[in-house]
């Protein structure tokens, strides 16, 4: 039986924006009928509800209650200033930048210097210039069918960055893609980059998504990253999410690993009012090796989820994960990890680890681990814990002469510090203990 | 000097009366030890002295320097000189050894209105602190305490307490896993601290320990209370004559 349910506010304006905008959105005929497939798929599915099991715990028709204009086209006035006061301790990374504000890539903020190995290009240019063909493939993702965050990027992507690694190619620095929120009025800011690396190479790419200081704090950012890593190729990946407290973040990461990758994924969040982040990765070829890991930050009634679905569709892989979430106040953390493990897909070794630290007694924290094994020859393992601060330790640390707030920011950071030692970047994996200490030290004042 | 006055402990969430008039002196300059039977309320002593949660005294005071510590929180215990070095050692995962130690001193220096230590000159004294305590400097490195065996944590015990340079020094059984070369180093440690201005208290099931480290007065705890006090040979006399006497049972 089918009932027709009611289009929320969010759903009826996000499909008046599109009708208002298309126009105005980059891309040639091809993109924009691409575009408007993608909208008409939304307007079928509307915003995922609690009944959909796999928005089972972040319902965006009650959380999601007021859908922002999309950001079309830019003109906010962003100094290099600016931008590193927003960047905080990544600002002073040596690193290949590409900078994006409110979705529409700004040339004067990025290095522009050529990099042997390297490629990069503004998305926009290539769905304008490209031909028909070319650009409506650029359009297409590799996410699971019907999910309403892609449908949504897809009919609003105004930019991003398309990169390439070259085969053979070690690039000596990050690349660090930085995408602002500027400007006075909240915008729903969409983007999409596409990464692919060449055979055999060596990269790691960082993904920033920051707030300006004098932005508008109810920004909301729809971010898609496909990436396809070649064979016998590692490919480091971080992402930071650094809201202004009342932003939204929805993201989508589409990882596709060639035969013997290395893919290492990692994710922060914090001050999102609320944050999905998902991740599909699937196995192209045997030896691949995944290790996806994270650390989220969340107060008042914050809501971050984690949601991956890794694809073990042949055998010899190893998927490793594991994310952590400090919880306080009233804020919810969910993590729901499947894996699944195809009838061939032998040897497979996966291993899952979530993990809370509750801080106040109103937390919650939902974990749905879900293995799916038609293999009969596989090692695969997951586990869920959450917990309070050890009030033990916190004596310990007292007794050491370490007073209650140091010892409990000392301890938070042990716990997430595990999840950190994840990213192997020296300078940015002190760059994010600076952004978790400074989220610390916030919560005391 | 420490004062311990007719002390009386119950279990907080519990209707359990553990110290039961409890009164004790330990002038600056004296080692004393406490020996007693399992049970005892010795390690309750010690938590008390420290200020863990879970006790509540119901009468009686603890002053230290003539000022009562019953109401300072841990960290400001510290400030005033108070260590306990456990009886079981927490692990600390993902804080290096030697950042927690850091923190530890400068908090306390701070409090203490000392300059906290610059890196090279803490590096500098923890260097020569590890290496009398034959501690490797790497293992300080790794997490507190994380992977180390018994006698490891109770070494890495004592190097907390030299850092921190407390007056008063309550050790809780930190004899127990170790075996004859680890104590022998422990021992050697707790005595180089011997001072002048420093009380200690060295709580024991076994006499063993105070061959190393010579107490000036040993007392007698059992059934919550201090039954009995007297010089280093009333050790000697328990190890033969064992509890039985101070419990009314066969210990």
């Amino acid at each position: 039986m089918n009932v027709a349910i009611p289009k929320t506010k969010a759903e009826q304006s996000l499909s008046e924006a599109f009708e208002a905008n298309a126009a105005k959105l980059p891309g040639s005929a091809a993109v924009q009928a691409a575009r408007a497939t993608a909208i008409g798929a939304f307007n079928k599915l509307g915003l995922p509800h609690r009944r959909v099991e796999e928005w089972k715990y972040t319902d965006l028709r009650v959380n999601l209650k007021d859908a922002l204009p999309p950001a079309v086209s830019d003109a906010a006035l962003v100094t290099a200033a600016d931008l590193a006061g927003a960047l905080g301790g990544l600002a002073g990374l040596d690193a290949t930048r590409i900078v994006f504000v409110n979705g529409s890539f700004r040339a004067e903020l990025s290095d522009g210097a050529a990099i042997r190995g390297l490629e990069v290009q503004p998305l926009s240019r290539a769905l304008t210039a490209a031909q028909d063909k070319v650009a409506e493939g650029l359009m297409r993702t590799s996410g699971p069918e019907g999910d309403a965050t892609i449908a949504l990027n897809t009919a609003f992507m105004t930019d991003g960055a398309i990169v390439r690694v070259a085969d053979g190619a070690t690039l000596a620095k990050p690349l660090l893609m930085v995408f602002a929120t500027a400007g006075a009025a909240a915008q729903l800011t969409s983007v999409r980059n596409i990464i692919a690396t060449g055979d055999g190479s060596a990269a790691t790419v960082i993904e920033a998504h920051v707030v300006l200081d004098g932005a508008a704090a109810s920004g909301q950012t729809n971010a898609l990253t496909e990436l396809t890593v070649g064979q016998s190729a590692t490919l480091a990946h971080v992402k930071i999410a650094a809201g202004s407290g009342k932003s939204v973040h929805l993201a989508n990461w589409n990882v596709s690993l060639g035969r013997d990758a290395t893919y290492r994924g990692f994710q922060y969040t914090s001050g999102q009012a609320l944050a999905r982040n998902q991740i599909n990765a699937v196995y192209a070829g045997v030896g691949g090796k995944l290790d996806l890991s994270g650390a989220y930050l969340v107060r008042g009634t914050e809501h971050v989820d984690t949601t991956l679905v890794i694809d073990h569709a042949v055998p010899q892989c190893e998927s490793r994960e594991l994310f952590k979430g400090v919880l306080d106040d009233r804020g919810r953390g969910v993590f729901q990890g499947k894996i699944i493990v195809r009838p061939d897909a032998q040897k497979t070794d996966g291993k899952q680890m979530a993990q809370a630290l509750m801080l106040s007694p109103d937390a919650e924290f939902d974990s749905k681990p879900e293995l799916e094994i038609y293999a009969d020859d596989v090692v695969c393992g997951h586990g869920t814990t959450s917990a309070e601060l050890d009030a033990d330790l916190l004596f310990y640390c007292m007794s050491r002469g370490i007073p209650e707030n140091e010892a409990r920011a000392l301890l938070i950071e042990s716990f997430i510090g595990e999840a950190l030692d994840k990213v192997e970047h020296d300078g940015l994996r002190e760059a994010l203990s600076r952004s978790a200490n400074a989220w610390l030290s916030a919560a005391k004042g | 000097m420490l004062e311990i006055k007719n002390l009386h402990v119950k279990l907080a969430d519990e209707d359990k009366q553990i110290l039961k008039g409890l009164t004790l002196t330990v002038p600056k300059g004296e080692v004393h030890a406490i020996m007693g039977p399992n049970g005892s309320g010795k390690s309750t002593l010690s938590y008390v002295i420290a200020g863990r949660d879970g006790y509540e005294v119901t009468e009686g005071d603890i002053l230290w320097n003539g000022e009562s510590i019953l109401e300072m929180a841990p960290d400001e215990r510290a400030a005033k000189g108070v260590f306990l070095a456990f009886q079981y050692p927490m692990e600390i995962p993902g804080v290096a050894g030697l950042t927690f130690l850091r923190t530890a001193v400068n908090a306390v220096r701070k409090k203490r209105g000392q300059d906290e230590m610059t890196t090279p000159g803490f590096m500098k004294y923890v260097k020569e602190q590890a290496a009398k305590l034959n501690i490797d400097f790497e293992m300080l490195k790794r997490p507190v305490n994380v992977g180390f065996s018994g006698g490891e944590k109770k070494r890495s015990e004592i190097l907390q307490m030299a850092m921190l340079e407390p007056t008063l020094c309550v050790l809780d059984e930190t004899d127990s896993g170790l075996d004859i070369d680890a104590l022998k180093i422990v021992s050697d440690g707790v005595n180089a601290l011997r001072s002048p201005d420093r009380a200690t208290l060295v709580i024991t099931h076994y006499q063993r320990l105070l061959n190393h480290i010579v107490p000036d007065k040993v007392h007698v705890l059992a059934d919550g209370r201090i039954q009995k006090t007297g010089g280093k040979e009333l050790a000697l006399e328990l190890e033969k004559s064992g509890y039985a006497g101070y419990t009314g049972k066969a210990a």
